[in-house]
């Protein structure tokens, strides 16, 4: 349980990061909270050549979101613990509250969370309940891609090698609602769920089922025509298919997203607004 | 955490009161030093290479990338590694097997170490194992022990049984025949383990020769003498030229009550590297892949019942998976035979049948563990006593209450021969349920089974600690020792301070301040005027160490017998010096007082440096000194009964439980160290909790870990554990201080309360651990 050799570069700016990646011809990796990678290195399971650390970026961090047009902007090195205390976004403060446990919450971050992308954590779910465009900077520059696009696959996204994540903006929900399982206070989600009335209607996000959270357009459609809640349920277990694993059986899972996705719709059609 | 506790904490320390604990100024600022702590000069560090196949051939091990100067390789094939470890017993039935210290020809389980590599850190150690490669040819694998054997772990064992054993008494097949009704369950327990906060730790350093050399050994270790006795024959050295040395150990609960083959490995490497220490720290993925597990087990059993509820026979069979290896010293027997000679429990129960199989397969070994093999027995007694109540619709407290030993029962011989001394579990059981408000707890649960609402449940379980076993109660696995006694010395230091060597280990449960308030009130000083020490076996004379409950019984007895003594010694020496008779004479707080005088007529000072260093004022006849050893052995063992009643309330939409009341009733003698007390009771309350509902080492159908690391493998939290309120009744014990162990009892409750509790709140027998919200939900589902 100790890491393989590697060297380390402290960035001393996004573009300096960048050149340091571009350079390592995709051996390295970024390091923010260093929650999820920190372990990844003592276990071998990640051996880069060097690892770049962000944590001196000023221009990542964000103490407040900046809010526009109903929509919040953090930057990448967000801590989940500020993400938790934050007043401007709701759901967001909610779901990072969840996260692990104060010790991890303090060091770990919105964006390495979002790169990491375990589709059982409530980061990657978050983003794309809320429509988040995510802000990356690489060799050739700055693009943006919607969180509907990141997310490629379980600890995969469309991130290339020599990219950062720098700022994630966020839809601010009209109404939300929000659940979540998990075998022990702080572990990661057997299964989350997320109900967000955005300007376009109705997202029903359910995390932990497949290698990425998904969003589940025939919820959405029954939440728009004001079906009953137990209505939206049953076609949760109906389009979901869930994997099995260690912890939880497939069926589990499945009912247990319905269970979850029924709460989140009872407490998003409980609350008011918080957009105007 | 816990509700009840004594917050008390006075200096003055006499038995009965919670002084201050006198290693938590150490271990709460982080002074405390354990074996990781140790530095010496040119220490290097040991990683081991371990078995990524549950069971295969050897076929070769490649180090020629290593330079054997940094980085020595050690082997199967490396000279001295011959020895091997083979725990005995002359049971008939038990069939001996070698652990060799690195596997030797082939592996017997994913983890096993294979090799061992030396560098100049435990980092360099890590990259330097990557350069070793082992090539494997699979051998067929067997996971569960009660699993058609697929290839014989052992040469020695074809069907892979290590021990078999039948316990039988009356006419169990008569009984059932004529029983009220019959009763029939099946249960499978979990895996789970030890997992002190502290791995397995230690530093090997071998000074001299290879033949007659020193060896000293720091190691977290619970049993150092015995530790001791162990290398001294396996290595063919004098007794005298080995010193284990156990300092601060964060923790063991049985896992290092276990001389260990990496223990054995890193000692050969120092033999082959003289004058260089060694040190090996386990991380946590070593630790839950071969650290000795636990409780994997399978019960098929029936139980009878007159009419009334009595139990009137009980028989069946139990599985306990032994592992890879007979866990050294204790033997493949350790869970088998306590789970048959046990299972009956607190019950009375006269005709009793059960055949018990400790089987090898292919994962990590079985050894002991907090509750040895009892949170799965009792469990199992328990599921049947609910099966019992429901067929003879009788209440499920009633039908515990009915079949309880009593006070007027004992000694209560149990049906495999055990003596059972204390007989008041019905107290405790009555304690409990006061406490609990049992009658509200009920007008609930009807209340919203009528209207609607969650489901409560209220389960329970009864049980008995066997603590302090002596030699005869310690004969049952026939190993070649006697775990009966320990010794002690008390010594009063020239300044009338006084210092106690016992052979006893602490892993953190406080015997530092339990022994110094036995050894204060019996010599009669102040409880801050004496100093525990142990761990070290150059300083004591003998003792087997901390597990089975024994510390406080015979640790204890030892002391108290020592600091009589010791006492008795300095009032023959008072006596002369203040010329009173010592028949007047008492010692208190370190003076001595004449009958019917307020005032003190001398210190224990004052006759301490007459005794070390003045000797032209001795009595005839009164050798110099003021010190005593003694040995104690308590012959049986002191049973300590406990109860432990708990209300649930369940989510029948995920199968989650919340605990809302957990309410343990022990009866553990008389009560040394209340807080202490309290303290060992909560923390095995916790790790009942934690093996019943979270913790799991789930192997695959090939040998595979899959909970490898604590992501996987659910430690419960302190948000997981809910408030106990902890009772005693206090019965003394027949021993010279009336005490009782309290070490694991509240480990044997909580698999059975909880299933126990779901049984009453939904009428669902949970006959798997453990108690996840996903199998109940199941349950529930199929119900529905």
């Amino acid at each position: 349980m100790k890491s393989a050799p590697f060297d380390y570069h402290r960035a001393t700016s996004v573009d300096d990061a960048v050149a340091v990646l571009t350079a390592s011809d995709g051996e390295a990796k970024v390091i923010a909270g260093g929650q999820s990678l920190v372990p990844l290195l003592s276990m071998r399971m990640a051996q880069p050549t060097v690892l770049v650390d962000l944590n001196g970026l000023a221009e990542l961090r964000s103490d407040r979101p900046t809010v526009t047009d109903g929509r919040a902007r953090f930057g990448s090195m967000t801590r989940h613990a500020q993400l938790a205390i934050q007043t401007h976004h709701g759901l967001a403060a909610e779901m990072a509250g969840w996260i692990g446990h104060t010790a991890i919450r303090t060091r770990g971050t919105l964006g390495g969370s979002l790169a990491h992308a375990d589709p059982n954590a409530e980061c990657p779910a978050l983003a794309l309940a809320c429509d988040a465009a995510l802000s990356v900077q690489g060799a050739d520059g700055v693009r943006t891609i919607p969180a509907a696009e990141f997310f490629a696959g379980m600890l995969q996204t469309a991130l290339a090698d020599d990219e950062i994540l720098t700022v994630i903006d966020l839809a601010v929900p009209r109404r939300w609602g929000f659940a979540e399982l998990a075998r022990r206070h702080g572990d990661f989600a057997l299964v989350l769920a997320t109900v967000t009335e955005l300007a376009d209607g109705w997202r029903v996000v359910v995390g932990g089922v497949e290698g990425t959270p998904v969003r589940l357009a025939d919820a959405e459609a029954a939440l728009s025509s004001d079906a009953s809640t137990d209505e939206v349920g049953r076609t949760v277990e109906e389009s979901i298919v869930a994997y099995d694993d260690l912890h939880a059986t497939s069926r589990y899972r499945r009912a247990m997203a319905a269970e979850l996705v029924r709460r989140a719709v009872d407490q998003a059609r409980r609350t008011q607004g918080e957009a105007s | 955490m816990v509700a009840s506790l004594d917050q008390s904490t006075t200096t003055a320390g006499p038995i009965g009161t919670s002084p201050r604990r006198k290693e938590d100024h150490r271990l709460l600022t982080g002074r405390g030093r354990f074996v990781s702590d140790l530095q010496l000069p040119r220490m290097r560090h040991v990683a081991f290479v371990r078995s990524t196949y549950a069971h295969a051939r050897i076929v070769s091990i490649d180090c020629n990338e290593l330079d054997p100067i940094d980085h020595p390789v050690f082997t199967a094939l490396s000279p001295g590694f011959e020895v091997g470890l083979f725990a005995q017993s002359a049971l008939p039935g038990y069939v001996e097997t070698e652990q060799p210290p690195l596997a030797r020809g082939k592996t017997r389980f994913a983890g096993e170490a294979i090799a061992a590599v030396v560098a100049d850190d435990r980092y360099q150690a890590e990259d330097a194992a990557e350069g070793v490669v082992v090539d494997y040819e699979p051998l067929p694998v067997t996971v569960r022990a009660w699993d058609e054997p697929q290839h014989p772990v052992h040469d020695a064992a074809l069907d892979n049984v290590l021990l078999a054993r039948t316990f039988s008494a009356g006419d169990v097949d008569a009984a059932l025949a004529a029983a009220a009704v019959v009763v029939r369950r099946e249960v499978v327990t979990n895996r789970h383990g030890g997992n002190p906060m502290e791995g397995r730790a230690g530093v090997a350093l071998w000074e001299g020769s290879a033949r007659d050399g020193h060896l000293t050994f720091w190691s977290g270790t619970q049993i150092p003498h015995l530790v001791r006795n162990l290398l001294a024959e396996l290595l063919e050295l004098p007794e005298s030229n080995v010193r284990v040395i156990a300092p601060d150990v964060g923790g063991g609960f049985g896992t290092k009550a276990v001389l260990y083959p990496e223990d054995l490995a890193l000692c050969l490497m120092a033999r082959s590297l003289p004058g260089t220490p060694l040190k090996w720290v386990e991380d946590r993925a070593e630790h839950l892949a071969a650290a000795t597990a636990a409780r994997d087990h399978r019960y098929e059993l029936e139980a009878g019942f007159d009419a009334e509820g009595h139990l009137v026979g009980i028989r069946g069979e139990a599985w306990c998976n032994v592992g890879a290896y007979s866990v050294y010293p204790w033997t493949a027997g350790i869970e088998a035979l306590m789970a048959g000679g046990l299972l009956t429990g607190p019950y009375k129960v006269e005709n009793y049948r059960c055949s018990v199989r400790g089987v090898a397969t292919n994962t990590a070994p079985s050894g002991p563990y907090r509750g040895v093999a009892r949170p799965a027995t009792v469990y199992a007694m328990e599921c049947l006593l609910d099966s019992g109540a429901r067929a003879l619709g009788m209440d499920s407290i009633d039908i515990r209450r009915v079949n309880l030993i009593g006070p007027d029962d004992v000694p209560y011989r149990l049906p495999t021969r055990l003596i059972d001394d204390t007989g008041h579990y019905a107290e405790c059981l009555d304690a409990c349920i006061e406490r609990l408000g049992l009658d509200e707890l009920r007008a609930e649960q009807a209340r919203r089974r009528a209207e609607g609402g969650k489901p409560i449940g209220i389960g329970l379980a009864c049980y008995n600690e066997l603590t302090g076993l002596g030699r005869a109660a310690s004969a049952g696995p026939r190993m070649p020792f006697r775990t009966g006694h320990e010794a002690c010395t008390v010594r009063i230091n020239p300044d009338g301070k006084v210092v106690v060597l016992s052979g006893v280990t602490s892993q953190g449960q406080g015997l530092e301040t339990t022994l110094a308030q036995v050894v204060a009130e019996a010599v009669g000083v102040n409880y801050d005027d004496v100093e525990v020490r142990y761990g070290d076996t150059d300083q004591s004379l003998w003792g087997f160490g901390a597990f089975s409950s024994r510390q406080a019984v015979i640790a204890g007895g030892a002391a108290n017998l020592a600091a009589v003594d010791v006492r008795e010694s300095a009032l023959r020496l008072a006596a002369e010096l203040y010329e009173a008779s010592p028949d007047d004479l008492r010692l208190e707080n370190g003076s001595f007082y004449v009958a019917g005088s307020p005032e003190a007529v001398g210190t224990l000072a004052d006759a301490a440096r007459v005794a070390y260093l003045e000797s032209n004022r001795l009595p005839p006849g009164f050798e110099p000194g003021l010190d005593a050893t003694r040995f104690y052995d308590p012959v049986m063992g002191a049973f300590a009964a406990g109860v432990q009643v708990a209300a649930i309330e369940l989510d029948p939409s995920t199968g989650e439980i919340t605990i809302l009341r957990w309410v343990c009733v022990e009866d553990a003698g008389r009560v040394v160290h209340p807080q202490i007390v309290d303290g060992q009771i909560a923390g095995s309350l916790a790790q009942g909790i934690g093996g019943a509902q979270y913790e799991h080492l789930v192997y695959d159908d090939e040998g595979n870990l899959r909970t490898g690391t604590l992501l996987d493998y659910l430690m419960p939290t302190s948000a997981e554990i809910p408030e106990f309120e902890i009772g005693h009744i206090e019965r003394p014990a027949d021993n010279p201080l009336g005490v009782r162990g309290v070490g694991e009892g509240g480990t044997l409750g909580p698999a059975a309360v909880l299933a126990s509790a779901v049984a009453d709140a939904v009428g669902i027998d949970i006959d798997q651990l453990p108690l996840t919200p996903e199998r109940l939900w199941l349950a529930l589902e199929d119900q529905r």
